[in-house]
């Protein structure tokens, strides 16, 4: 059996970091991920990224990609494209991978997951009509395999991802109707809420679907307002006519291998769901050896998540002896500034309540 | 709502309607709607469904979402042909 | 109100507005970034200085100094945000000049009359193109300078090409 010193599952922003840190310090990294490219989700972010030059401010999310994978190469992490995690094995550490039709076995000694998460649903009556789509589906569709979901769209959610696909679909030629949210706020940056208001798209807050209507596919959606207690409102619907609906409304944890593991794990609503109890410090699990990093601990921007994978590898590599010219505090210390930087305005409001919830 | 009309589980096709009446017979926590209906068992093993099916249960007990038993999650974490299985692990030793 | 609806009010507008002497004296930065976010590209792309170092906070909501801007609106592309604009109400007798971010296809031409939309995407008059920068400098955020009549200065804030 194969037996790396540290496994990285997932290479998006958080485990190419971890990847690349845990390497600066001297360990041997074997990063596995199920797509045919790295990159996880930066590879179909075409807008700039927010932060700091130490998180590729201003850099769009897709060139980040490439940075991180340049810099990786760096080093001489051993890469394992086109290929899944389907389990941790806690009575033994050994995680079984499947690639191309093989079955393969490994045992690392310190193993990072940084999974990601998946996109959340909504139930309304026709939710399964064709047309109606995740907002990260409708992005990979579009950026990545270049193909438009329709004609005329309604985005539900006004958080950042909603409000970056609708700028996203504008710049395809995609007719974008309207922009909804059931919250009496709009949850994303005003700054990319007033990008895509310039382009004419309305937004409509304390608003939600009351159905979807369509005979084969969607053909139009109806909406009503909500109260201050988020009950809907009779007599205020009102029907949109559009082909397409993209569902943003949040993004939960992939944590299955750390519920395989045997990780402590607790329900935090503000980081998403499920979350892994940690130590904040050096991000590893009640499992010893098993460290998270990204939005399978807590969904969070990309900036925080290549900052958490950087801390996770950092304490990864040093737990198995590795700290090159003793850096390894003052590196920590850098990433733990960083995080408390991203995470101490009022956007970072939500993450601070969830992370004290964890830890409490 | 139409809650006939409203899907919860895509892979194993069950909507809200079907999942409230499983419930009003008295099948109360997540493990066991999944046993008696397969809910989260298909190929997208509960990615959409389980959030959905989670606050449908803690309404039933009157719980919030934190307080209930969710169902226990095993390999594989996706599909896999039987013939990748039963090819065996590949097993190589360390290279250095 | 801004937050319920993503188009900044004459209130929050206000805040971020240079003074009318400043306005005078030629181009200046108009930043209309109203919440705290964690974001420096502004105060790193500023040759200048002009804008308040965000050291103490990476979430401080950026500050010009009105007499160190310059105008040169190496800003715009780089603000995430896109939320950065320059405006010229020196550039001539009747007309003020606007530098906005444009990420769509096609680029206007140079000389090519458009719609000048404001912030809410409404049609509130026409616009001149002057110039299209788009070179590595601006990173595929094209930076495009249009020149509207001086009344529509602080109201137009994108462009839309005719069919």
């Amino acid at each position: 059996m194969k037996k790396p010193e540290i496994a990285v599952i997932g290479g998006g922003p958080a485990g190419l970091s971890a990847a690349i840190a845990a390497s600066e310090l001297g360990a041997r990294v074997t990063l596995i991920d199920r797509n045919s490219r790295l990159g996880g989700q930066l590879v179909k972010q075409t807008h700039m990224f927010f932060g700091s030059e130490k998180q590729y401010a201003s850099i769009r999310g897709i060139d980040i990609a490439a940075i991180l994978e340049e810099t990786m190469n760096n080093y001489d992490v051993e890469v394992m494209l086109d290929a899944t995690v389907l389990g941790y094995y806690q009575e033994d550490g050994v995680i079984t991978i499947e690639q191309n039709d093989k079955y393969i076995k490994l045992k690392p000694q310190r193993t990072i997951v940084a999974t990601g998460a998946s996109e959340k649903v909504l139930a309304f009556p026709n939710n399964d009509l064709p047309g109606i789509y995740g907002a990260g589906a409708v992005q990979t569709l579009m950026n990545q395999y270049g193909v438009i979901p329709g004609n005329d769209v309604l985005m539900v959610g006004a958080g950042n991802i909603g409000l970056i696909v609708s700028y996203q679909l504008r710049q395809a030629g995609v007719n974008v109707k309207a922009i909804i949210d059931a919250a009496p706020r709009i949850g994303g940056y005003l700054v990319h809420a007033s990008k895509v208001r310039r382009l004419g798209i309305p937004i409509y807050t304390s608003t939600t679907v009351k159905e979807a209507v369509g005979d084969q596919t969607l053909e139009k959606v109806v909406l009503w307002k909500l109260d201050e207690s988020w009950n809907p409102i009779e007599g205020t619907e009102w029907e949109v006519d559009v082909d397409v609906m993209c569902i943003s409304v949040g993004l939960s944890p992939l944590a299955e291998l750390l519920w395989q593991a045997g990780c402590e794990m607790k329900y935090i609503p503000e980081l998403g769901g499920h979350v892994p109890l940690r130590d904040e410090l050096t991000l590893e699990t009640t499992v010893k050896g098993l460290y998270v990093a990204g939005d399978v601990a807590g969904v969070e921007e990309a900036s925080s998540a290549m900052v958490e994978g950087r801390l996770a590898g950092l304490s990864a590599a040093k737990s198995l002896g590795y700290d090159k010219d003793g850096i390894y505090e003052a590196l920590k210390k850098d990433c733990l500034k960083q995080l408390n930087d991203l995470r101490s305005g009022p956007v970072g409001e939500k993450i601070r309540q969830g992370l004290k919830k964890l830890a409490g | 709502m139409k809650e006939e009309k409203t899907i919860v589980c895509r892979c194993e096709d069950l909507t809200l309607k079907d999942i409230r009446e499983l419930i009003k017979k008295g099948f109360r926590t997540m493990d066991e709607i999944k046993r008696i209906s397969r809910c989260g068992m298909g190929p997208c093993q509960g990615r959409t469904c389980r959030q959905i099916l989670m606050q449908e249960v803690a309404r039933a007990q009157g719980k919030s979402i934190d307080e209930i038993q969710i169902t226990t999650f095993r390999p594989p974490t996706k599909n896999v042909k039987l013939g990748v299985l039963a090819g065996g692990a590949e097993e190589y030793e360390e290279d250095c | 109100m801004l937050e319920k609806t993503g188009v900044a009010t004459q209130k929050d507008l206000e805040k971020v507005m240079p003074s009318k002497e400043r306005l005078k004296k030629g181009p200046v930065a108009v930043i209309e970034c109203f919440q705290r976010i964690p974001c420096n590209p502004c105060y790193t792309s500023c040759k200048v200085g002009a804008i308040k170092e965000l050291v103490e906070d990476i979430n401080d909501i950026p500050e010009l100094d009105e007499d160190k801007c310059i105008g040169c609106g190496l800003c715009v592309s780089k603000c995430p945000g896109l939320a950065i604009f320059i405006v010229d109400e020196t550039y001539s007798k009747d007309e003020a000049k606007i530098m906005l971010p444009y990420e769509f296809l096609p680029l206007p031409e140079e000389g090519q009359i458009v719609d000048a939309l404001n912030r809410e995407g409404k049609v509130v008059g026409k616009a001149r193109v002057l110039q299209v920068k788009n070179g590595k400098y601006e990173d595929k955020t094209p930076v495009i300078s249009i020149a509207v009549p001086k009344r529509l200065s602080m109201e137009v804030r994108n462009i839309r090409l005719g069919d």
